[in-house]
């Protein structure tokens, strides 16, 4: 079963289709077996993902496992920590003393 | 190089369309205006105001008609009034007439009742037309003004639609012509990105500023941060874990080229390049489209997974589906399939198709939701800052 890799950066991919656990997943030439049942439109973990490690899709940083993520695994809320609103204040903030600077 | 054709106007625009307007500057109008309209094949913009408005509220009706009147797609307007509404009819017309095209109009009041104004107002608009017939000729990007927009989004929203769209973004901004991007609401979440992307720390501070205070109102006015309520449930089942992820999705449209800044409700665009049209309006995709039309937009490249059919009263609005199976089911509505790209075909390569159709549309061609009859407009409104 085909996912779309989006980004070089990125250690999640998208699956195409609904993925029943087990099944053979391909994305970006790197082979996976799907630890669980992952929905159409959902993502599939491309490498091991390390409590408190970025998890990246678009080449950007989209959030943080919440805990060790296995290769193959479902990432989703129940695995992933949004930490949207940190990163954004904190990104302000910087900009802001630059700009001050 | 892809050739453009459009209507040079005498204040340095150019309109891709020569649309004739009609335009209701009050409720009590607004049947004659339609009336008008169907009778001699122009548009119509209808509304529930123009009169016992308050005056913030009634600056912004007036804006609204206003830009749209001098969006350069319109080749001539006809205002409509009842006589005497709150709208300054006299006022309105000069200044669209300073945009050098033709522009008249009708009240119930001086034809001597509605069916009269009916049939004044159908007797001047053709003679407003045969005076705005002009020839295409051919005009260079930089004239090009185009709005991305996305709505009625699936799962491919993200992933094929509005990935196409940036491709397209990027290749109209290399040639040297304008894209605008509206929807801010869905800007916090991404302005860490779109900032680092600004073609000055002024643009960045611009985009940081405008997505702290759109944090702090929605805060202040539902209570809750963007954050606790998105992603939505739907959001989630869809596939969206985080708010940078899903506004990740809603940014894909504008591409990789610097944002120059942001511009207000009916600023025209300062200089090409890509522009955020910054109206904090909730409520129906209509709001960002007449928003672009606004700001003097040509055209409107809409990219949706489930299927839009929305139109816009002063351009054609190009739909773009990411979603094979809906471009095979809504044929009628959807003029773009860039579903291949989920298929492993590279994007740019679907872009280039992409940017082959929007310049035969340019060039002419009519849109779905031209050929459907849809040219909606509604006034976008806002809280007063």
């Amino acid at each position: 079963m085909k996912a779309l890799w989006i980004n070089r950066e990125d250690n999640v991919a998208v699956v195409l289709e609904d993925v029943p656990e087990g099944a053979a997943v391909e994305a970006g030439g790197i082979c996976l077996t799907a630890g669980e049942e992952i929905p159409k439109g959902h993502k599939i973990a491309l490498e091991r993902i390390p409590e408190g490690a970025s998890v990246v899709k678009y080449g950007v940083p989209i959030g943080k496992a919440g805990i060790d993520i296995p290769a193959g695994s479902f990432v989703h809320t129940h695995n992933v920590l949004d930490v949207t609103s940190e990163l954004c204040r904190k990104y302000a903030e910087d900009y802001r003393r630059k700009e001050a600077e | 190089m892809l050739q453009l054709t459009g209507y040079p106007r005498p204040n340095g625009q150019a309109g891709i369309r020569n649309y004739a307007l009609v335009i209701s500057t009050v409720h009590c109008a607004n049947t004659a205006a339609q009336k008008i309209a169907f009778q001699t094949g122009a548009h119509v913009i209808t509304h529930d105001v123009g009169c016992v408005e308050f005056e913030q509220s009634h600056a912004r009706t007036c804006l609204a008609l206003l830009t749209a009147a001098k969006n350069p797609n319109i080749g001539a307007v006809l205002l409509v009034g009842a006589g005497c509404e709150q709208t300054d009819l006299p006022a309105l017309e000069r200044e669209i007439a300073e945009t050098g095209k033709p522009v008249g109009h009708v009240t119930i009041q001086e034809a001597g009742g509605a069916p009269e104004a009916v049939a004044l107002g159908v007797e001047r608009l053709e003679r407003l037309k045969a005076a705005a017939v002009q020839e295409r000729v051919p005009i260079p990007f930089s004239k090009l003004v185009v709005g991305v927009q996305c709505g009625g989004s699936d799962w491919t929203t993200a992933l094929a639609g509005n990935t196409t769209l940036g491709a397209m973004t990027d290749r109209i901004i290399a040639a040297g012509g304008t894209v605008l991007m509206g929807e801010v609401a869905g800007l916090p979440g991404s302005e860490h990105i779109i900032a680092e992307h600004a073609v000055s720390k002024e643009a960045g501070l611009q985009i940081i500023d405008m997505c702290s205070e759109l944090r702090a109102e929605f805060l202040e006015t539902r209570g809750q941060a963007i954050e606790e309520v998105n992603p939505t449930p739907g959001n989630k089942a869809g596939g969206i874990t985080t708010l940078v992820e899903k506004s990740m999705g809603n940014i894909k449209k504008m591409g990789s080229a610097p944002v120059q800044g942001t511009i207000r409700a009916g600023e025209a665009v300062p200089h090409p390049g890509l522009w955020i049209v910054d109206i904090r309006s909730d409520g129906p995709d209509a709001n960002t489209t007449s928003g672009f039309a606004m700001a003097g937009a040509n055209l409107t490249v809409f990219s949706t997974g489930r299927g839009s059919p929305m139109g816009n009263v002063a351009m054609p609005v190009l739909k773009v589906t990411g979603n094979p199976e809906a471009f095979q089911a809504l044929g009628s509505i959807l003029d773009f399939n860039a579903g291949d790209t989920l298929m492993g075909t590279d994007v740019e390569i679907v872009a280039e198709r992409l940017m082959a159709l929007v310049a035969e549309v340019v060039n002419g061609k009519e849109t779905k939701s031209e050929i459907n009859g849809d040219f909606e407009f509604i006034i976008p409104r806002e809280r007063q800052r």
